[in-house]
Protein backbone atom coordinates (compact mmCIF):
# COMPACT_ATOMS: atom_id res chain seq x y z
CA UNK A 1 0.00 0.00 0.00
CA UNK A 2 1.43 3.29 -1.11
CA UNK A 3 0.60 6.27 1.05
CA UNK A 4 1.59 9.68 -0.20
CA UNK A 5 0.60 13.29 0.16
CA UNK A 6 1.23 14.18 -3.46
CA UNK A 7 -1.45 13.80 -6.06
CA UNK A 8 0.50 12.46 -8.99
CA UNK A 9 2.84 9.56 -8.41
CA UNK A 10 5.76 9.92 -10.84
CA UNK A 11 5.88 7.15 -13.41
CA UNK A 12 2.56 5.68 -12.37
CA UNK A 13 -0.80 6.17 -13.95
CA UNK A 14 -3.96 6.22 -11.88
CA UNK A 15 -6.41 3.74 -13.27
CA UNK A 16 -9.24 4.28 -10.80
CA UNK A 17 -10.24 6.91 -8.25
CA UNK A 18 -12.18 5.33 -5.41
CA UNK A 19 -13.04 8.35 -3.30
CA UNK A 20 -12.16 9.45 0.20
CA UNK A 21 -10.92 7.14 2.92
CA UNK A 22 -10.44 8.20 6.53
CA UNK A 23 -8.85 6.94 9.67
CA UNK A 24 -9.20 8.41 13.12
CA UNK A 25 -8.36 7.63 16.70
CA UNK A 26 -8.66 9.43 20.01
CA UNK A 27 -5.93 8.78 22.50
CA UNK A 28 -5.31 9.86 26.06
CA UNK A 29 -2.13 9.77 28.05
CA UNK A 30 -2.35 8.34 31.54
CA UNK A 31 -2.20 10.58 34.58
CA UNK A 32 1.39 9.60 35.37
CA UNK A 33 2.58 10.92 32.03
CA UNK A 34 0.59 14.10 32.58
CA UNK A 35 2.38 14.65 35.86
CA UNK A 36 5.78 13.92 34.36
CA UNK A 37 5.01 16.33 31.54
CA UNK A 38 4.07 19.11 33.93
CA UNK A 39 7.37 18.60 35.72
CA UNK A 40 9.19 18.66 32.42
CA UNK A 41 7.39 21.88 31.54
CA UNK A 42 9.47 23.63 34.17
CA UNK A 43 12.73 22.73 32.48
CA UNK A 44 11.56 22.63 28.89
CA UNK A 45 12.69 20.06 26.38
CA UNK A 46 11.01 17.26 24.52
CA UNK A 47 8.10 15.49 26.16
CA UNK A 48 9.07 11.98 25.10
CA UNK A 49 5.92 10.43 26.50
CA UNK A 50 3.69 12.69 24.45
CA UNK A 51 5.77 12.35 21.31
CA UNK A 52 5.47 8.61 21.59
CA UNK A 53 1.74 8.81 22.23
CA UNK A 54 1.06 11.01 19.23
CA UNK A 55 3.29 8.89 17.00
CA UNK A 56 1.41 5.78 18.01
CA UNK A 57 -1.92 7.47 17.51
CA UNK A 58 -0.96 8.79 14.09
CA UNK A 59 0.22 5.35 13.03
CA UNK A 60 -3.10 3.93 14.11
CA UNK A 61 -5.05 6.56 12.22
CA UNK A 62 -3.05 5.87 9.06
CA UNK A 63 -3.50 2.16 9.65
CA UNK A 64 -7.25 2.54 9.80
CA UNK A 65 -7.29 4.69 6.69
CA UNK A 66 -5.23 2.05 4.87
CA UNK A 67 -7.65 -0.65 6.01
CA UNK A 68 -10.53 1.30 4.54
CA UNK A 69 -8.63 1.69 1.28
CA UNK A 70 -7.79 -2.01 1.15
CA UNK A 71 -11.37 -2.98 1.82
CA UNK A 72 -12.52 -1.19 -1.33
CA UNK A 73 -9.76 -2.63 -3.46
CA UNK A 74 -7.34 0.29 -3.68
CA UNK A 75 -3.57 -0.14 -3.80
CA UNK A 76 -2.58 3.41 -2.87
CA UNK A 77 -3.78 6.42 -0.93
CA UNK A 78 -2.72 9.73 -2.34
CA UNK A 79 -3.11 13.32 -1.28
CA UNK A 80 -3.08 12.28 2.41
CA UNK A 81 -3.69 14.98 4.98
CA UNK A 82 -3.39 14.85 8.73
CA UNK A 83 -5.31 16.80 11.28
CA UNK A 84 -4.81 16.83 15.03
CA UNK A 85 -7.25 18.34 17.46
CA UNK A 86 -7.69 18.10 21.17
CA UNK A 87 -11.26 17.08 21.76
CA UNK A 88 -10.97 16.89 25.54
CA UNK A 89 -8.50 17.79 28.23
CA UNK A 90 -5.67 15.31 28.03
CA UNK A 91 -6.96 13.57 24.92
CA UNK A 92 -5.89 14.16 21.34
CA UNK A 93 -7.66 13.18 18.19
CA UNK A 94 -5.57 12.11 15.23
CA UNK A 95 -7.25 12.08 11.88
CA UNK A 96 -5.88 11.09 8.48
CA UNK A 97 -7.72 11.19 5.18
CA UNK A 98 -6.89 10.88 1.53
CA UNK A 99 -8.05 9.55 -1.82
CA UNK A 100 -7.98 5.82 -2.41
CA UNK A 101 -6.76 4.97 -5.92
CA UNK A 102 -5.76 2.00 -8.00
CA UNK A 103 -2.34 2.51 -9.58
CA UNK A 104 -1.17 0.66 -12.64
CA UNK B 1 -8.89 6.52 -19.18
CA UNK B 2 -9.14 6.92 -15.46
CA UNK B 3 -12.27 5.67 -13.82
CA UNK B 4 -13.98 7.47 -11.00
CA UNK B 5 -16.20 5.75 -8.43
CA UNK B 6 -17.13 5.76 -4.73
CA UNK B 7 -17.40 2.17 -3.52
CA UNK B 8 -19.00 1.56 -0.16
CA UNK B 9 -16.53 1.33 2.71
CA UNK B 10 -17.36 -1.33 5.30
CA UNK B 11 -18.49 -0.12 8.72
CA UNK B 12 -16.55 -0.28 11.93
CA UNK B 13 -12.98 0.41 10.82
CA UNK B 14 -12.77 3.68 12.70
CA UNK B 15 -14.69 2.48 15.75
CA UNK B 16 -13.46 0.07 18.37
CA UNK B 17 -15.77 -2.88 18.77
CA UNK B 18 -15.52 -2.99 22.56
CA UNK B 19 -18.78 -2.64 24.45
CA UNK B 20 -18.82 0.74 26.20
CA UNK B 21 -20.19 -0.64 29.48
CA UNK B 22 -17.54 -3.32 29.74
CA UNK B 23 -14.87 -0.76 29.01
CA UNK B 24 -16.37 1.56 31.59
CA UNK B 25 -16.46 -0.98 34.40
CA UNK B 26 -12.97 -2.22 33.66
CA UNK B 27 -11.66 1.31 33.94
CA UNK B 28 -13.72 2.01 37.04
CA UNK B 29 -12.46 -1.05 38.86
CA UNK B 30 -8.85 -0.40 37.88
CA UNK B 31 -9.02 3.17 39.13
CA UNK B 32 -10.86 2.28 42.33
CA UNK B 33 -8.31 -0.41 43.07
CA UNK B 34 -5.44 2.02 42.56
CA UNK B 35 -7.09 4.64 44.75
CA UNK B 36 -7.84 2.23 47.58
CA UNK B 37 -4.28 1.00 47.47
CA UNK B 38 -2.91 4.53 47.50
CA UNK B 39 -5.10 5.59 50.42
CA UNK B 40 -4.17 2.46 52.34
CA UNK B 41 -0.46 3.04 51.82
CA UNK B 42 -0.84 6.69 52.72
CA UNK B 43 -2.69 5.91 55.94
CA UNK B 44 -0.09 3.33 56.96
CA UNK B 45 2.63 5.84 56.26
CA UNK B 46 0.80 8.48 58.29
CA UNK B 47 0.32 5.97 61.10
CA UNK B 48 4.08 5.48 61.25
CA UNK B 49 4.79 9.19 61.09
CA UNK B 50 2.46 10.30 63.89
CA UNK B 51 4.35 8.08 66.31
CA UNK B 52 7.04 10.74 66.22
CA UNK B 53 4.69 13.29 67.78
CA UNK B 54 5.78 13.55 71.42
CA UNK B 55 3.25 12.43 73.99
CA UNK B 56 3.44 15.84 75.66
CA UNK B 57 1.97 17.42 72.52
CA UNK B 58 -0.89 14.97 72.71
CA UNK B 59 -1.45 16.00 76.32
CA UNK B 60 -1.44 19.71 75.53
CA UNK B 61 -3.92 19.09 72.74
CA UNK B 62 -6.37 17.46 75.10
CA UNK B 63 -5.60 19.62 78.11
CA UNK B 64 -8.93 21.37 78.03
CA UNK B 65 -10.84 18.24 77.30
CA UNK B 66 -14.18 18.72 79.01
CA UNK B 67 -16.50 16.07 80.23
CA UNK B 68 -18.94 16.90 77.42
CA UNK B 69 -16.35 16.08 74.81
CA UNK B 70 -15.99 12.59 76.12
CA UNK B 71 -19.73 12.06 76.40
CA UNK B 72 -20.94 9.10 74.44
CA UNK B 73 -23.66 9.51 71.89
CA UNK B 74 -26.76 8.54 73.86
CA UNK B 75 -28.71 5.61 72.55
CA UNK B 76 -32.22 4.68 73.51
CA UNK B 77 -32.10 3.73 77.13
CA UNK B 78 -33.49 0.24 77.59
CA UNK B 79 -34.96 0.97 80.99
CA UNK B 80 -36.46 4.33 80.31
CA UNK B 81 -39.47 3.64 82.45
CA UNK B 82 -37.55 2.98 85.62
CA UNK B 83 -35.42 6.05 84.95
CA UNK B 84 -38.54 8.15 84.62
CA UNK B 85 -39.97 6.67 87.79
CA UNK B 86 -36.96 7.60 89.87
CA UNK B 87 -36.92 11.20 88.66
CA UNK B 88 -37.59 13.42 91.68
CA UNK B 89 -40.43 15.88 91.25
CA UNK B 90 -38.97 18.52 93.44
CA UNK B 91 -36.37 20.87 91.92
CA UNK B 92 -34.45 20.99 95.15
CA UNK B 93 -34.40 17.27 95.45
CA UNK B 94 -33.09 17.13 91.90
CA UNK B 95 -30.28 19.54 92.73
CA UNK B 96 -29.60 17.57 95.89
CA UNK B 97 -29.36 14.30 94.03
CA UNK B 98 -27.23 15.94 91.33
CA UNK B 99 -24.69 17.04 93.91
CA UNK B 100 -24.69 13.62 95.46
CA UNK B 101 -24.17 12.13 92.07
CA UNK B 102 -21.24 14.41 91.38
CA UNK B 103 -19.59 13.46 94.62
CA UNK B 104 -20.16 9.82 93.87
CA UNK B 105 -18.86 10.11 90.32
CA UNK B 106 -15.75 11.89 91.53
CA UNK B 107 -15.20 9.07 94.01
CA UNK B 108 -15.49 6.44 91.30
CA UNK B 109 -13.13 8.40 89.12
CA UNK B 110 -10.57 8.63 91.89
CA UNK B 111 -10.87 4.89 92.48
CA UNK B 112 -10.36 4.16 88.77
CA UNK B 113 -7.39 6.53 88.65
CA UNK B 114 -5.82 4.81 91.62
CA UNK B 115 -6.28 1.37 90.10
CA UNK B 116 -4.85 2.63 86.80
CA UNK B 117 -1.81 4.10 88.52
CA UNK B 118 -1.18 0.84 90.35
CA UNK B 119 -1.23 -1.02 87.08
CA UNK B 120 1.10 1.54 85.52
CA UNK B 121 3.66 1.15 88.30
CA UNK B 122 4.85 -2.05 86.70
CA UNK B 123 5.31 -0.52 83.29
CA UNK B 124 8.85 0.24 82.25
CA UNK B 125 8.49 3.68 80.72
CA UNK B 126 4.94 4.66 81.51
CA UNK B 127 3.01 7.40 79.76
CA UNK B 128 0.62 8.92 82.30
CA UNK B 129 -3.08 8.18 81.98
CA UNK B 130 -6.12 10.12 83.16
CA UNK B 131 -9.23 8.12 83.95
CA UNK B 132 -12.77 9.34 83.52
CA UNK B 133 -16.08 7.91 84.60
CA UNK B 134 -19.27 8.46 82.66
CA UNK B 135 -22.69 7.87 84.13
CA UNK B 136 -24.13 6.00 81.20
CA UNK B 137 -25.85 2.67 80.72
CA UNK B 138 -23.81 1.93 77.62
CA UNK B 139 -21.22 -0.75 78.25
CA UNK B 140 -18.05 0.83 77.03
CA UNK B 141 -14.47 1.74 77.79
CA UNK B 142 -12.11 3.52 75.48
CA UNK B 143 -8.77 5.27 75.32
CA UNK B 144 -8.23 8.49 73.44
CA UNK B 145 -5.60 11.16 72.85
CA UNK B 146 -3.46 12.42 75.70
CA UNK B 147 -3.84 9.27 77.78
CA UNK B 148 -7.48 9.88 78.59
CA UNK B 149 -9.37 6.69 79.36
CA UNK B 150 -13.12 6.59 79.79
CA UNK B 151 -15.11 3.93 81.61
CA UNK B 152 -18.89 3.86 81.77
CA UNK B 153 -21.19 2.86 84.60
CA UNK B 154 -22.67 0.22 82.33
CA UNK B 155 -19.34 -1.52 82.17
CA UNK B 156 -18.84 -1.51 85.93
CA UNK B 157 -22.22 -3.16 86.48
CA UNK B 158 -21.28 -6.25 84.52
CA UNK B 159 -17.86 -6.85 86.05
CA UNK B 160 -17.81 -9.29 89.02
CA UNK B 161 -14.53 -8.21 90.63
CA UNK B 162 -11.62 -5.81 90.55
CA UNK B 163 -9.44 -8.16 88.54
CA UNK B 164 -11.75 -8.07 85.59
CA UNK B 165 -11.97 -4.26 85.79
CA UNK B 166 -8.19 -4.13 85.98
CA UNK B 167 -8.01 -6.19 82.80
CA UNK B 168 -10.15 -3.64 80.95
CA UNK B 169 -8.15 -0.74 82.34
CA UNK B 170 -4.88 -2.46 81.55
CA UNK B 171 -6.08 -3.04 78.02
CA UNK B 172 -6.85 0.66 77.53
CA UNK B 173 -3.64 1.66 79.31
CA UNK B 174 -1.75 -0.56 76.89
CA UNK B 175 -3.38 1.31 74.02
CA UNK B 176 -2.06 4.54 75.46
CA UNK B 177 1.40 3.05 75.97
CA UNK B 178 1.42 1.85 72.37
CA UNK B 179 0.30 5.30 71.14
CA UNK B 180 -2.64 3.66 69.42
CA UNK B 181 -5.06 6.61 69.77
CA UNK B 182 -2.88 9.07 67.90
CA UNK B 183 -2.02 6.49 65.26
CA UNK B 184 -5.72 5.80 64.74
CA UNK B 185 -6.44 9.53 64.62
CA UNK B 186 -3.60 10.14 62.16
CA UNK B 187 -4.80 7.37 59.92
CA UNK B 188 -8.40 8.45 60.14
CA UNK B 189 -7.53 12.03 59.27
CA UNK B 190 -5.32 10.96 56.39
CA UNK B 191 -8.01 8.77 54.93
CA UNK B 192 -10.57 11.52 55.41
CA UNK B 193 -8.38 14.11 53.72
CA UNK B 194 -7.51 11.75 50.89
CA UNK B 195 -11.18 11.01 50.30
CA UNK B 196 -11.89 14.71 50.28
CA UNK B 197 -9.19 15.25 47.67
CA UNK B 198 -10.56 12.44 45.55
CA UNK B 199 -14.18 13.45 45.68
CA UNK B 200 -13.10 17.03 45.21
CA UNK B 201 -15.76 18.56 47.44
CA UNK B 202 -13.41 19.42 50.24
CA UNK B 203 -12.07 22.80 51.24
CA UNK B 204 -10.42 24.33 54.27
CA UNK B 205 -13.67 24.62 56.16
CA UNK B 206 -14.35 20.94 55.76
CA UNK B 207 -10.89 20.04 57.03
CA UNK B 208 -11.53 22.20 60.07
CA UNK B 209 -14.77 20.42 60.67
CA UNK B 210 -13.05 17.09 60.32
CA UNK B 211 -10.38 18.02 62.83
CA UNK B 212 -12.83 19.46 65.29
CA UNK B 213 -15.15 16.51 65.09
CA UNK B 214 -16.00 15.45 68.62
CA UNK B 215 -16.69 11.93 67.47
CA UNK B 216 -13.06 11.58 66.54
CA UNK B 217 -12.06 11.47 70.17
CA UNK B 218 -14.73 9.01 71.15
CA UNK B 219 -14.94 6.81 68.11
CA UNK B 220 -11.31 5.99 67.44
CA UNK B 221 -10.92 2.56 65.94
CA UNK B 222 -7.76 0.62 66.42
CA UNK B 223 -6.53 -2.06 64.11
CA UNK B 224 -6.98 -5.67 65.09
CA UNK B 225 -3.23 -6.10 65.52
CA UNK B 226 -3.20 -3.18 67.93
CA UNK B 227 -6.03 -4.81 69.91
CA UNK B 228 -4.21 -8.10 70.16
CA UNK B 229 -1.01 -6.37 71.21
CA UNK B 230 -2.96 -4.41 73.82
CA UNK B 231 -4.48 -7.63 75.18
CA UNK B 232 -1.04 -9.17 75.45
CA UNK B 233 0.40 -6.15 77.22
CA UNK B 234 -2.63 -5.94 79.50
CA UNK B 235 -2.12 -9.53 80.65
CA UNK B 236 1.50 -8.73 81.47
CA UNK B 237 0.44 -5.73 83.54
CA UNK B 238 -2.21 -7.79 85.30
CA UNK B 239 0.23 -10.57 86.07
CA UNK B 240 2.70 -8.15 87.57
CA UNK B 241 0.05 -6.43 89.65
CA UNK B 242 -1.88 -9.43 91.03
CA UNK B 243 0.60 -12.25 90.44
CA UNK B 244 -2.01 -14.10 88.37
CA UNK B 245 -4.50 -13.42 85.65
CA UNK B 246 -7.63 -15.01 87.04
CA UNK B 247 -10.90 -13.37 86.00
CA UNK B 248 -9.18 -11.56 83.15
CA UNK B 249 -11.57 -13.09 80.68
CA UNK B 250 -14.74 -12.16 82.59
CA UNK B 251 -15.69 -9.30 80.33
CA UNK B 252 -15.24 -11.34 77.19
CA UNK B 253 -17.22 -14.19 78.67
CA UNK B 254 -20.00 -11.74 79.38
CA UNK B 255 -19.83 -10.23 75.92
CA UNK B 256 -19.94 -13.66 74.35
CA UNK B 257 -23.04 -14.53 76.33
CA UNK B 258 -24.75 -11.30 75.39
CA UNK B 259 -23.77 -11.01 71.78
CA UNK B 260 -26.35 -8.97 69.93
CA UNK B 261 -27.90 -7.67 73.13
CA UNK B 262 -28.77 -4.02 73.43
CA UNK B 263 -26.67 -1.35 74.66
CA UNK B 264 -23.22 -2.82 73.92
CA UNK B 265 -21.60 -0.63 71.35
CA UNK B 266 -18.10 -1.62 72.00
CA UNK B 267 -15.78 -4.25 70.57
CA UNK B 268 -17.17 -4.29 67.06
CA UNK B 269 -13.67 -4.09 65.60
CA UNK B 270 -12.13 -6.15 68.32
CA UNK B 271 -10.93 -9.69 67.78
CA UNK B 272 -13.57 -12.36 68.26
CA UNK B 273 -14.40 -12.97 71.88
CA UNK B 274 -13.59 -16.66 71.56
CA UNK B 275 -10.13 -15.91 70.27
CA UNK B 276 -9.47 -13.46 73.05
CA UNK B 277 -10.68 -15.87 75.71
CA UNK B 278 -8.51 -18.60 74.21
CA UNK B 279 -5.53 -16.28 74.27
CA UNK B 280 -6.13 -15.36 77.90
CA UNK B 281 -6.51 -19.05 78.76
CA UNK B 282 -3.21 -19.88 77.11
CA UNK B 283 -1.53 -17.08 79.03
CA UNK B 284 -3.17 -18.15 82.27
CA UNK B 285 -2.08 -21.75 81.79
CA UNK B 286 1.54 -20.64 81.70
CA UNK B 287 1.20 -18.68 84.92
CA UNK B 288 -1.00 -20.92 87.00
CA UNK B 289 -0.69 -20.55 90.75
CA UNK B 290 -2.14 -22.57 93.60
CA UNK B 291 -3.55 -19.47 95.18
CA UNK B 292 -5.51 -17.28 92.80
CA UNK B 293 -7.63 -15.00 94.87
CA UNK B 294 -9.61 -12.31 93.17
CA UNK B 295 -10.10 -8.91 94.73
CA UNK B 296 -13.68 -7.76 95.04
CA UNK B 297 -14.80 -4.38 93.86
CA UNK B 298 -15.20 -1.84 96.68
CA UNK B 299 -18.48 -2.26 98.49
CA UNK B 300 -19.53 1.39 98.11
CA UNK B 301 -19.71 1.05 94.34
CA UNK B 302 -23.45 1.31 93.62
CA UNK B 303 -23.78 -1.19 90.89
CA UNK B 304 -26.40 -3.63 92.05
CA UNK B 305 -29.36 -1.53 90.90
CA UNK B 306 -28.23 -1.41 87.31
CA UNK B 307 -27.23 -4.98 86.88
CA UNK B 308 -28.33 -6.37 83.55
CA UNK B 309 -26.81 -9.76 84.01
CA UNK C 1 -25.67 10.40 49.10
CA UNK C 2 -27.99 12.55 46.99
CA UNK C 3 -25.02 13.51 44.85
CA UNK C 4 -24.28 9.90 44.12
CA UNK C 5 -27.87 9.18 43.17
CA UNK C 6 -27.96 12.17 40.82
CA UNK C 7 -24.67 11.06 39.34
CA UNK C 8 -25.90 7.52 38.73
CA UNK C 9 -29.17 8.71 37.24
CA UNK C 10 -27.32 11.04 34.88
CA UNK C 11 -24.96 8.25 33.97
CA UNK C 12 -27.79 5.85 33.21
CA UNK C 13 -29.71 8.50 31.27
CA UNK C 14 -26.58 9.43 29.33
CA UNK C 15 -25.87 5.84 28.51
CA UNK C 16 -29.43 4.95 27.52
CA UNK C 17 -30.22 7.99 25.44
CA UNK C 18 -26.69 8.32 24.07
CA UNK C 19 -26.72 4.74 22.84
CA UNK C 20 -30.16 5.11 21.37
CA UNK C 21 -29.34 8.40 19.62
CA UNK C 22 -26.10 7.02 18.24
CA UNK C 23 -27.77 3.95 16.83
CA UNK C 24 -30.46 6.03 15.20
CA UNK C 25 -27.95 8.49 13.82
CA UNK C 26 -25.78 5.77 12.30
CA UNK C 27 -28.80 4.18 10.69
CA UNK C 28 -29.76 7.51 9.19
CA UNK C 29 -26.19 8.20 8.04
CA UNK C 30 -25.93 4.84 6.27
CA UNK C 31 -29.28 5.34 4.59
CA UNK C 32 -28.48 8.82 3.30
CA UNK C 33 -24.99 7.77 2.20
CA UNK C 34 -26.62 5.16 0.06
CA UNK C 35 -28.91 7.79 -1.47
CA UNK C 36 -26.02 10.12 -2.30
CA UNK C 37 -23.63 7.41 -3.49
CA UNK C 38 -24.01 8.61 -7.06
CA UNK C 39 -22.38 11.91 -6.13
CA UNK C 40 -18.64 11.22 -6.15
CA UNK C 41 -16.32 12.85 -3.65
CA UNK C 42 -12.54 13.03 -3.79
CA UNK C 43 -9.85 14.78 -1.87
CA UNK C 44 -7.77 15.32 -5.01
CA UNK C 45 -7.39 18.78 -6.45
CA UNK C 46 -7.81 17.97 -10.14
CA UNK C 47 -11.21 17.42 -11.68
CA UNK C 48 -11.74 14.23 -13.64
CA UNK C 49 -10.96 14.68 -17.33
CA UNK C 50 -13.55 14.62 -20.05
CA UNK C 51 -16.42 16.07 -18.11
CA UNK C 52 -17.04 18.86 -20.56
CA UNK C 53 -17.86 22.38 -19.49
CA UNK C 54 -18.16 22.73 -15.71
CA UNK C 55 -19.37 25.25 -13.24
CA UNK C 56 -17.65 25.15 -9.85
CA UNK C 57 -19.12 26.17 -6.53
CA UNK C 58 -17.87 25.94 -2.98
CA UNK C 59 -20.02 23.65 -0.89
CA UNK C 60 -19.76 22.98 2.83
CA UNK C 61 -21.46 21.19 5.64
CA UNK C 62 -20.97 21.28 9.36
CA UNK C 63 -22.36 19.58 12.42
CA UNK C 64 -21.98 20.01 16.16
CA UNK C 65 -22.56 16.92 18.23
CA UNK C 66 -22.62 16.96 22.00
CA UNK C 67 -21.09 14.35 24.21
CA UNK C 68 -23.44 12.48 26.48
CA UNK C 69 -22.75 12.24 30.20
CA UNK C 70 -21.72 8.61 30.09
CA UNK C 71 -19.13 9.24 27.38
CA UNK C 72 -17.79 12.21 29.23
CA UNK C 73 -17.26 10.23 32.43
CA UNK C 74 -15.89 7.30 30.49
CA UNK C 75 -13.41 9.57 28.72
CA UNK C 76 -12.43 11.21 32.00
CA UNK C 77 -11.65 7.79 33.47
CA UNK C 78 -9.73 6.88 30.35
CA UNK C 79 -7.64 10.01 30.58
CA UNK C 80 -6.42 8.80 33.97
CA UNK C 81 -5.41 5.42 32.62
CA UNK C 82 -4.33 6.44 29.14
CA UNK C 83 -5.01 4.63 25.92
CA UNK C 84 -7.64 4.69 23.25
CA UNK C 85 -10.67 6.79 24.09
CA UNK C 86 -13.26 4.55 22.46
CA UNK C 87 -16.12 6.71 23.71
CA UNK C 88 -15.08 9.59 21.48
CA UNK C 89 -14.18 7.57 18.41
CA UNK C 90 -17.74 6.78 17.45
CA UNK C 91 -18.72 10.34 18.24
CA UNK C 92 -16.18 11.80 15.84
CA UNK C 93 -16.96 9.23 13.19
CA UNK C 94 -20.60 10.22 13.35
CA UNK C 95 -19.81 13.92 13.22
CA UNK C 96 -17.47 13.57 10.28
CA UNK C 97 -19.77 11.47 8.17
CA UNK C 98 -22.69 13.75 8.96
CA UNK C 99 -20.68 16.83 7.92
CA UNK C 100 -19.66 15.19 4.63
CA UNK C 101 -23.26 14.16 4.04
CA UNK C 102 -24.51 17.71 4.53
CA UNK C 103 -21.85 18.97 2.14
CA UNK C 104 -22.88 16.37 -0.41
CA UNK C 105 -26.53 17.23 0.06
CA UNK C 106 -25.76 20.84 -0.69
CA UNK C 107 -23.83 19.82 -3.80
CA UNK C 108 -26.62 17.48 -4.84
CA UNK C 109 -29.19 20.27 -4.48
CA UNK C 110 -27.19 22.48 -6.83
CA UNK C 111 -27.05 19.66 -9.36
CA UNK C 112 -23.38 18.70 -8.99
CA UNK C 113 -21.96 15.38 -10.15
CA UNK C 114 -18.66 15.48 -8.23
CA UNK C 115 -17.16 17.13 -5.18
CA UNK C 116 -13.39 17.48 -5.31
CA UNK C 117 -10.68 18.78 -2.99
CA UNK C 118 -12.69 17.86 0.09
CA UNK C 119 -11.14 19.01 3.36
CA UNK C 120 -12.19 18.46 6.93
CA UNK C 121 -11.77 20.49 10.09
CA UNK C 122 -12.46 19.36 13.63
CA UNK C 123 -12.86 21.72 16.53
CA UNK C 124 -14.02 21.24 20.07
CA UNK C 125 -16.28 24.06 21.08
CA UNK C 126 -17.96 25.05 24.34
CA UNK C 127 -15.23 23.76 26.53
CA UNK C 128 -17.24 24.12 29.64
CA UNK C 129 -16.86 23.21 33.24
CA UNK C 130 -13.56 21.67 34.19
CA UNK C 131 -12.28 21.87 30.62
CA UNK C 132 -14.40 18.89 29.72
CA UNK C 133 -15.43 18.79 26.12
CA UNK C 134 -19.04 19.76 25.67
CA UNK C 135 -19.33 19.15 21.97
CA UNK C 136 -17.32 18.70 18.81
CA UNK C 137 -17.77 20.49 15.54
CA UNK C 138 -16.77 18.96 12.25
CA UNK C 139 -16.69 21.12 9.16
CA UNK C 140 -16.37 19.66 5.68
CA UNK C 141 -15.85 21.71 2.55
CA UNK C 142 -15.03 21.08 -1.07
CA UNK C 143 -15.61 22.19 -4.61
CA UNK C 144 -18.72 20.94 -6.35
CA UNK C 145 -18.50 20.34 -10.10
CA UNK C 146 -21.76 21.09 -11.90
CA UNK C 147 -21.86 19.89 -15.51
CA UNK C 148 -23.14 22.54 -17.91
CA UNK C 149 -25.32 21.52 -20.80
CA UNK C 150 -24.27 23.57 -23.78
Amino acid sequence: MLVSNIEIIPGKRIRQHLGMVQGNTVRAKHAGRDIMASVKNIFGGELKGYTELLTEAREEAVGRMVRQAESIGANAVINVRFSTSSVAAGAAELFAYGTAVVLE
Amino acid sequence: MTEYSNPQIPEGINISAEHPLKDFFLMLSAISFALVLAVLLLSMFAGQLVRFIPFSVEQTLTENLGQWQLQLPETDSPDEESAAATLPDDEQALAQSNTEKQVYNARVEAYLQQLGNHLLENSKRPLPVALHYIDSDIINAFATLGGHIVVTRGLLTILPNENSLAMVLAHEIAHVQHRDPIVALGRGLTVGLALMCITGNGDGAMAQQLLGEVNLLVGLRFSRDAETAADQAALELLLQHYGHVASADQLFQYLRRHQGDAPIEWFSTHPLHDQRIAMIDRFAAKHRLAQMETTPLPAWLQISGHSIN
Amino acid sequence: MLDIIIFLVLLALGYGFGRWAEKKHFASIIEREELLRGLLTFSGRFPPQGLGPLETVLVDGNVVISVDYFKRISAALRSLLGGRVTAYESLLERARREAILRMKQQAFDSGASHVINVKLETASISKGYGKQVGSVEVFAYGTALIPQST
